[in-house]
């Protein structure tokens, strides 16, 4: 074993040089296509843009696509839903600063904590137990649920997710796709109605354009 | 109620030919049959099944929901499937908030839905369709079914749908969700209950659908020109309209000097569609804006494009939710591209990285020229970006939701120009050009 002075930095030099010669992984996506296995999703990082702000949405799909659930979510939704909350606070702390709350196009502090208290499940069980636990009839399970509470409290939801096995950012996704659901209780004065961010975004659009065809700047 | 307006008498009364005969009372079974309702399931059952899509197919009938696939190729592919169930769904959820087309058919004629999802569904072998409509107004969902219930009672639909010994069961499901509900894959999901996000297509819903099984999605409007089709025959369709867009059309039109729905023979010029609402009015015309939400603007060139898909795709548009409006020259073009991509980027849901972040910063590109702080470069970003979104998008929402930018550097790009490199706005609407600091430098500089 006698070490030739140099050696080193000769075998660097050539394992570069042989990287330069080979073909490269970089592909001007989507231009061109790269051939990946349909379940590849790629590393999670959360990137932030040029102001310094989280380029999350909070859109759950990273955390719904998970699958042992080792992402959460927490903060404000982009359609301006505020009860974005699951997993420890702390954790996903940022995601409540005011610069999420821009980007959400909600000017307000996040006021949801409440939204977490315990309640009594015993009517989130008997609606399970009724659909034989199964994910499959969520939306009925929800809209029952919604009936024995006014509204869809967190701790329902979490406890849906727990006893059907359906993700928690599933059945979140599923309980904001709809209209009729709400997740505000309907005696909190600031509450929306059940669907309000839906109609909202409708008549926010409808009036812009008026305006705007009126020759009026649109909000 | 958005009102149907009066057009030329040339033009062929397809989807609303009976509209007017039983105006009295629109859901009223028995004048509905006396006025030739259910005539068209009687053709399809003499037609048998192979017949029913033939005719369809030759009849070269195109989806009315947006994207124009041949109907007749969608239930051929569901027909063609091994499978022990099949569904037909039909889409009336009318997506887009400004336009009340499916409203207005179903208020008008609801029969002829029903009639033709019913030949759908006898045509392809599916036992079981849906008819989904927008759930906020329970009335309207409660006179469907009642409908349903007097069809089932009259024999067309049921058991033994007009003595062919097949069974169709109809069933009416009202809806309540966001803007995407109305994309056929979010339909599907909806109708299972499921969270609202698209899915990648292929497999399209005729191999993989509603509870995995082949299904037929097919818009109401679509659905309401196959009775005709079948009463009057394949080729009597295909002699209306574009020679590749056969048929009619239910177009909703707004502009300065009126508004209401029309039926149009396909191909029929921007010009004279335009003209049945007088027009652009006193200001004069400065854009149409065709298809919707994710529509494009197309300029008074323009005003010679037959309406058909392939030919609003080639000048930038789309047929989308058949909706056209007129922009006058108070207008500002950038102002309403800008309004257009916000709601198209609220409304993403977020599933597709192009969709959720793409759209987002294209909004924020028109914000900022509308509010007279653009950045450099933010032309050649906003083309980069709508081709990149476009390119890479999972569903059609995030490549026509770049159409009304795209249309904008096409055709108005020295109205966009005033605003990023000379900080004015020539249509006088965006105000805080006047205010922006260092407009005059900026202006120099370009
Ligand atoms: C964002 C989005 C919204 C849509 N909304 C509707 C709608 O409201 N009604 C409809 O019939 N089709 C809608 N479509 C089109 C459907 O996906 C589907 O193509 C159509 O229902 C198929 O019917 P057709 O073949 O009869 O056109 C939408 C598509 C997209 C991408
Ligand atoms: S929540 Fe949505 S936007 Fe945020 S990291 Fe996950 S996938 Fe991305
Ligand atoms: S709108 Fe979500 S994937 Fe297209």
């Amino acid at each position: 074993m006698t070490t030739i002075p140099g050696m080193g930095l000769v075998r660097g030099m050539g394992l570069t040089l042989s990287r330069f010669f080979q073909p490269k992984a970089t592909i001007m996506w989507p231009e061109q296509q790269a051939d990946v296995a349909p379940k590849f999703r790629g590393r999670l990082q959360l990137l932030y843009d040029e102001y310094g702000t989280l380029k999350c949405e909070t859109c759950f799909q990273c955390a719904q696509a998970c699958p042992i659930e080792c992402i959460d979510m927490g903060g404000m939704d982009t359609r301006g839903r505020f009860h974005v909350h699951w997993g420890p606070a702390e954790t996903y702390g940022e995601r409540r600063e005011e610069s999420a709350a821009r980007r959400s196009g909600r000017p307000v502090a996040d006021a949801t904590f409440d939204r977490f208290d315990a309640i009594d499940l015993a009517a989130v069980d008997e609606v399970l137990d009724a659909h034989d636990y199964d994910p499959k009839a969520l939306l009925p399970m929800l809209e029952q649920i919604q009936a024995a509470y006014g509204y869809l409290p967190v701790a329902a939801l979490k406890q849906l997710s727990r006893k059907s096995g359906a993700w928690y950012a599933y059945v979140y996704g599923s309980a904001t796709s709809y209209r009729h659901l709400r997740l505000e209780p309907p005696t909190v004065a600031a509450a929306a109605p059940a669907g309000e961010a839906h109609r909202a975004a409708e008549a926010g659009y409808l009036a812009s354009l008026d305006a705007a065809l009126s020759g009026k700047a649109g909000a | 109620m958005t009102t149907f307006l009066t057009t030329p008498s040339g033009w062929p009364p397809v989807l609303l030919g009976r509209a007017g005969a039983i105006a009295a009372d629109p859901w009223d079974l028995d004048a509905a049959v006396r006025a030739g309702a259910f005539e068209g399931l009687r053709a399809a059952v003499q037609h048998g099944p192979t017949g029913t899509i033939a005719e369809v197919g030759a009849a070269g009938l195109r989806g009315r929901g947006g994207a124009g696939f041949a109907t007749g190729d969608k239930w051929r592919a569901a027909a063609g499937m091994d499978t022990d169930q099949r569904y037909v769904v039909a889409n009336g959820y009318g997506a887009d908030p400004a336009t009340q087309i499916d409203a207005a058919l179903l208020a008008a004629d609801p029969w002829s839905v029903i009639e033709g999802l019913v030949i759908a569904a006898f045509a392809v072998g599916a036992t079981e369709a849906i008819l989904a409509v927008r759930g906020e107004d329970p009335a309207l969902v409660a006179r469907l079914e009642g409908a349903v219930a007097e069809a089932e009672a009259a024999g067309f639909v049921g058991d033994d749908v007009a003595g062919s010994g097949r069974r169709v069961t109809v069933t009416v499901r009202g809806l309540q969700g966001s803007y995407m509900l109305g994309e056929e894959t979010v339909l599907i999901k909806a109708l299972e209950g499921r969270r609202a996000a698209p899915d990648q297509r292929p497999p399209y819903p005729t191999e993989r659908g509603l509870f995995d099984r082949p299904t037929v999605v097919n818009n109401i409007v679509t659905l309401a020109a196959v009775p005709w089709i079948m009463k009057n025959g394949a080729a009597a369709f295909a002699a209306i309209g574009a020679q590749d867009a056969p048929g009619t059309a239910l177009v909703q039109l707004r502009g300065p000097a009126g508004a209401g729905i029309a039926e149009v023979p396909l191909g029929t010029p921007l010009r004279d569609i335009i003209a049945l609402v007088g027009g652009a009015g006193s200001h004069g015309l400065k854009a149409l804006l065709v298809g919707g939400p994710t529509g494009g603007f197309l300029p008074v060139d323009a005003l010679d494009t037959p309406y058909t898909y392939a030919a609003l795709r080639a000048a930038g548009a789309h047929v989308g939710s058949g909706s056209i409006v007129i922009a006058d020259s108070r207008a500002c073009i950038v102002d309403l591209a800008r309004v257009l991509t916000r709601f198209s980027a609220d409304q993403a849901c977020g599933k597709s990285i192009p969709c959720r972040i793409g759209l987002r910063r294209l909004s924020e590109i028109g914000d900022r020229a509308a509010a007279g702080l653009p950045r450099a470069g933010d032309a050649d970003l906003a083309a980069d970006l709508t081709h990149d979104i476009a390119a890479s998008a999972l569903c059609d929402h995030e490549r026509t939701a770049t159409f009304a930018l795209a249309t904008v550097l096409r055709y108005f790009r020295s109205e966009l120009d005033d605003h990023l490199l000379r900080s004015t706005c020539p249509a006088g609407v965006c105000t805080p050009i006047a205010v922006a600091g260092g407009a005059a430098s900026r202006g120099a500089s370009a």
